[in-house]
């Protein structure tokens, strides 16, 4: 006889907490995470110098381990003498504020979407495979230059258009979660006892789906980061002067050959965010673990 | 345990696909060796037919295929016979031509009067579709008078006529066009140039053979390249790459920091050109109410703006700062105007004596301009307290908004088609158009009698008159000229021109 | 079957539509395609000559339905730059691009599924660990970073690679390489997420019980429905690996769709820029469609659904 009970032992705070501090992915994945985030809010104090500074008689200075350089810019400067320190640090809150701020809006689209979709079939899920299906066969790239020309590159832009645009993936992943879940023993146990659809939904089935969601969440961090920069370099993402990581990445894509540090050092910054992003959802995905069935 | 890390994995798969390929390795394309030029251009150059094309590219490879009636010598500046051999304005608005004899086009036709009658009365018609209408409205209609001779009427007088005429209106075989017409030439373009298309992948690929029989007397004969290869290639640093491996003889338009960088591994040239960048002032835009319809406000942002600094930083190589709306090497720019030098405290104390203290916040679109150039103007003016917020455009919306007098500023380039007369850029701008956003009715007057008038000092003096008082009243704050590096195998003769068309029947090898 | 099959079909029908309405209204948003057309030199007259004579000065939703009519007859049009027929163009580089997307998802598949496999079995074993950093690495560089590096390596260092061009063979294998890194991340990581919540079922642990060689578990019972979300997924990856042909196409000058569908964007040739939209449509609801029935095939459960 399965216990169908979703509560266990596992889940609660206490064992989550005591759980997150011996899986080395949390750890190492949070504290990266910490660090990044504390440098985003404390940036103000901690960067050298104005990120939008400029000084043209010290363009394009390498950084320190190279011949060049000035000691007063550790990390060198860009085509208009800005400080890479500085802006390599404001970038931080960019990234974060906008990966945030997208998948809030793209998570919340995706996942109600997807969940209605896959658990209730019928009618619902054609309207929304239709809109799915419309979504993805619609270029980003023409959305984006369409929004820019009526309203200018902006941030708020940005993530509008980002986070109307990038739900697909949750909702694809959801839905097909959703639908073979619909299915399991306890799922069709509850309904048999007349429990309410909306409470089988978000209070059985979604929480169920932790893990595929985390996962999507981890995946999609990256691709809005990277679409950012992508869209920053054509001119449809981040207004400049604001420093961002894929706008620098984007703006040093000319010296590429011949000054590689100016990618490589907002690249590298991006790699590490997006592996903390990992581990630290990886691993909680592994404390919380799947409700035994 | 072997050492795994994601650099090792991707060098074994390349080892495992080096071993595949190492015996059959790149095809050899080496340039002086089978004399072969390889070129390769970032931009998709147009369908070969002249008159439907917009962008340098194109129109560099159709002017290799076609010749005009005549041709200009950028060294000396004169205009010299090419298909025709001699003319005359037998009236203010006719022009007679005599045709040279013998000359044949690529197909084996021989060329007479009826192709230019032919070629030019089509291409003036509405239906045909020209893609710049200043190249062809000013003919009324063309007239065989013999074999070897044609009459053009004038539908009314144009200063830049002959400059027209000097290879931007090619001439096509009339049996052949008459009968496929443009997208009949643009497939198999069939000319009487120094070189003929031998393939195309239109867009992507197109190798030209130099054409033995290309008559004598020409100004573009003398051609010593057998073939030339022109590819497409978006990405510049691909270019470079393969610059510097041995696989591309001939690149262009390199940013001056990337070209500073290759000169140590490639030849580099740098060359100005007609084209120049500038930010246009509307002050009737915003119904009138923004603060640059003040002269003073205009004059402050201009002194406040360090243009020299950006010059050198941004547009490098050969490039000066301008103070005028025109490039000093037109005719007709005079350079006795005011100027506005680089004093920041100067335009702060414009901006208070105009009110604007506390500075304001203005709107500046641009397009086609490397983005740092902007933000260092912005940069600048924040320093004396105006706040420029920079809206990044493609040309299409962006000049589309600037005719709509929705922008108080618009910050871009012109290339006056590469010609070295003021009457391709300063009518456009100030001339009454819909891309004058000052409408002076004094300056169009001006412009007018100087576009039009046959004589050269009268032409001058008008010019002369409006450069001047654009310059009085900062309509405009010039930045600079632009000029071309390009990046040339080291073994390579090239010599650049300043309206940015490549001759390549000129080059030839060390 | 026939009931499926026809409602696919409307589906197809109304997305196609409705795809097509957006993205004209959007090309018109985005700049006025006569002053594009026209050129940077061209005068405000230019301009309006381009206009009357591609009939961009009628209303929208004239010219929209003009081109939907033609459409459905099959006649996508002429496009604006090239002066030739629309699938004239298409048909010229949707080989390139078919190539190289169908090369690099199998590539993906081949190295995405196993490795996700084997660091599910063992997870935060030293094989997960060197999985995640490949995923994280792959998703993380920009796909043109790793093209350029690849381009600076074999075609500047060691000239064993053509970079450019896809006149030879040999000029797939870096652009298939560098596109598969990019979409195999996620194939990754979505199939050992699914291995992992599947090999802690009870009736997987039940097989387990019962004696079944390791092989047998994963293979009959385990990988089917591991697979459910990667075969959505993967419908989503080969659209997206259209999509991240452009760079990639563009770094490598290959000849493809991608490259064409952004520069078309870009000088506004309408024609071009509808038919390929059109046919990317068609090409998702097609994928979707197929994901289901795998889908349906896969977890008998699902057949009775919608």
């Amino acid at each position: 006889m399965t216990d169908i009970s979703p509560v266990s032992s596992e889940t609660q705070p206490a064992t989550i907490w005591r759980k997150s501090l011996r899986n080395s992915g949390v750890m190492i994945g949070g504290t990266i995470l910490a660090i990044i985030i504390l440098i985003a809010i404390f940036a103000p104090l901690i960067a050298p110098h104005d990120p939008v500074a400029q000084d043209l008689s010290r363009r394009l200075l390498p950084p320190f381990w190279q011949d060049r350089s000035l000691p007063e810019h550790l990390l060198g400067t860009d085509q208009l003498g800005r400080d890479y320190l500085s802006r390599m640090i404001y970038g931080a809150r960019v990234s974060l504020g906008v990966g945030l701020g997208v998948i809030l809006v793209s998570g919340t689209i995706g996942i109600t979407l997807g969940l209605l979709a896959g658990y209730f079939g019928g009618w619902v899920d054609m309207v929304i495979s239709f809109a799915i299906t419309t979504r993805l066969s619609l270029p980003i790239v023409l959305v984006a230059l369409a929004a820019v020309a009526l309203g200018g590159a902006s941030l708020w832009t940005l993530i509008t258009v980002l986070g109307l645009l990038l739900w697909d993936r949750f909702a694809v992943i959801t839905r097909a979660a959703a639908q073979s879940l619909r299915h399991q023993e306890f799922i069709m146990g509850l309904r048999a006892i007349g429990a309410g659809r909306f409470r089988i939904l978000f209070l059985e089935i979604l929480p169920n789906m932790q893990s595929t969601i985390l996962v999507v969440v981890t995946l999609e961090v990256a691709n809005v980061i990277l679409l950012e920069a992508a869209l920053s370099f054509l001119g449809l993402g981040v207004r400049p002067p604001t420093p961002s990581w894929g706008l620098m990445i984007s703006e040093g894509r000319d010296n590429i050959l011949f000054d590689p540090w100016l990618i490589a050092m907002p690249g590298s910054a991006l790699c590490l965010l997006v592996l903390a992003v990992n581990l630290f959802g990886d691993g909680m995905r592994d404390v919380t673990g799947p409700v035994r069935k | 345990m072997t050492h795994y890390s994601p650099k090792y994995f991707l060098s074994s798969v390349a080892a495992l696909a080096a071993s595949l390929t190492f015996a059959v390795g790149t095809p050899a394309m080496a340039g002086k060796e089978n004399n072969t030029l390889n070129v390769a251009f970032a931009a998709e150059p147009e369908p070969l037919d002249t008159y439907k094309i917009a962008g340098r590219q194109g129109l560099i490879l159709a002017r290799h295929i076609y010749d005009g009636l005549l041709y200009k010598d950028l060294d000396t500046g004169e205009i010299v016979p090419a298909l025709a051999e001699s003319w005359e304005f037998t009236s203010p608005l006719t022009m007679e031509f005599t045709l040279r004899k013998g000359v044949k086009f690529h197909n084996g036709a021989d060329f007479t009067a009826n192709d230019v009658v032919q070629t030019l009365n089509t291409v003036i018609t509405p239906e045909y579709g020209t893609r710049y209408s200043i190249s062809v409205d000013w003919i009324e209609s063309v007239e065989k008078l013999a074999e070897d001779k044609v009459r053009i009427n004038m539908s009314k007088p144009f200063a830049g006529a002959v400059e027209m005429l000097a290879d931007a209106l090619p001439i096509y075989p009339h049996d052949f066009f008459s009968e496929n017409g443009s997208e009949g030439m643009a497939a198999a373009p069939i000319g009487t140039g120094p070189y003929k298309l031998v393939s195309q992948e239109a867009g992507i690929r197109y190798e030209m053979e130099r054409f033995e029989g290309h008559y004598e007397g020409s100004p573009k004969s003398g051609a010593t390249i057998d073939n030339i290869i022109v590819r497409t290639m978006p990405e510049m640093n691909t270019q470079y790459a393969e610059l510097m491996s041995g696989d591309l003889d001939w690149i262009w338009r390199i940013p001056p920091d990337q070209a500073k960088q290759l000169e140590s591994r490639v030849q580099i040239i740098s060359a100005p050109i007609m084209r120049i960048g500038y930010v246009g002032f509307a002050p009737e835009s915003m119904g009138g109410d923004s603060p640059i319809a003040d002269k003073r406000v205009r004059q402050a942002l201009i002194h406040a703006t360090n243009r020299a600094a950006i010059t050198d930083a941004f547009a490098g190589g050969a490039s000066k700062m301008l103070n005028t709306a025109c490039n000093p090497a037109q005719f007709g720019c005079e350079q006795d105007v005011t100027s506005y030098e680089y004093d920041p405290e100067k335009a702060r104390a414009l901006l208070a004596e105009a009110g604007y203290e506390d500075g304001f916040e203005m709107e500046m679109v641009f397009a086609a301009m490397p983005r740092p150039t902007a933000e260092a103007v912005a940069a600048d003016l924040a320093n004396v307290g105006v706040t420029l917020i920079l809206n990044e455009q493609q040309y299409s919306s962006g000049i589309g908004k600037w005719r709509a007098k929705e922008l108080p500023a618009f910050f871009s380039n012109w290339g006056s088609y590469g010609i070295g007369d003021a009457v391709f850029i300063l009518s456009n701008f100030f001339g009454g158009g819909a891309d004058d956003l000052v409408q002076d009715p004094e300056l169009a007057e001006w412009l007018n009698v100087a576009d039009t008038a046959s004589d050269r000092d009268v032409r001058a003096e008008n010019y002369s008159m409006a450069v001047k008082k654009i310059a009085d009243e900062a309509y405009w704050m010039p930045m600079y000229n632009f000029n071309v590096n390009y990046g040339l195998a080291e073994d390579l003769n090239f010599t650049p021109h300043p309206d940015e068309f490549a001759r390549w029947w000129i080059s030839s090898w060390k | 079957m026939l009931g499926y099959i026809s409602k696919r079909l409307l589906v197809a029908f109304c997305v196609c539509a409705t795809v097509s309405a957006i993205s004209f209204a959007l090309m018109f948003m985005s700049g006025d395609p006569a002053i594009a057309i026209a050129g940077a030199g061209g005068r405000a007259q230019d301009a309006e000559a381009v206009r009357i004579a591609y009939g961009f000065d009628r209303p929208i939703v004239i010219q929209y339905l003009d081109w939907v009519g033609s459409a459905l007859t099959g006649d996508l049009g002429r496009s604006i730059y090239f002066n030739v027929p629309v699938t004239e163009i298409i048909g010229n580089r949707v080989g390139v691009t078919l190539t190289l997307g169908v090369l690099s998802f199998l590539l993906a598949l081949v190295v995405a599924v196993p490795l996700g496999i084997a660091a599910a079995l063992r997870p935060n074993g030293w094989v997960d660990r060197i999985a995640l950093i490949l995923a994280v690495t792959g998703q993380a560089i920009p796909s043109f970073w790793l093209g350029l590096m690849a381009i600076v390596v074999f075609g500047v260092w060691y000239d064993w690679l053509p970079i450019s061009g896809a006149e030879t063979w040999q000029g797939y294998i870096l652009p298939v390489i560098v596109l598969s890194y990019y979409a195999m991340p996620a194939m990754m990581r979505i199939t050992r997420s699914g291995m992992i919540d599947v090999l802690a079922t009870d009736y997987v642990r039940a097989a387990k019980a019962k004696g079944l060689p390791m092989s047998t578990v994963i293979f009959r019972h385990a990988l089917r429905n591991a697979v459910l979300p990667l075969v959505s997924l993967a419908a989503v990856q080969l659209g997206l690996l259209l999509s991240g042909s452009i760079v990639i196409e563009s770094v490598f000058a290959l000849n493809g769709l991608g490259r064409l569908a952004w520069e078309s964007l870009l000088r506004s040739d309408l024609p071009v820029v509808q038919a390929i939209i059109l046919i990317l449509s068609l090409l998702y609801v097609l994928l979707t469609t197929l994901a289901d029935i795998l889908n349906a095939i896969l977890d008998p459960r699902l057949r009775g659904a919608s």
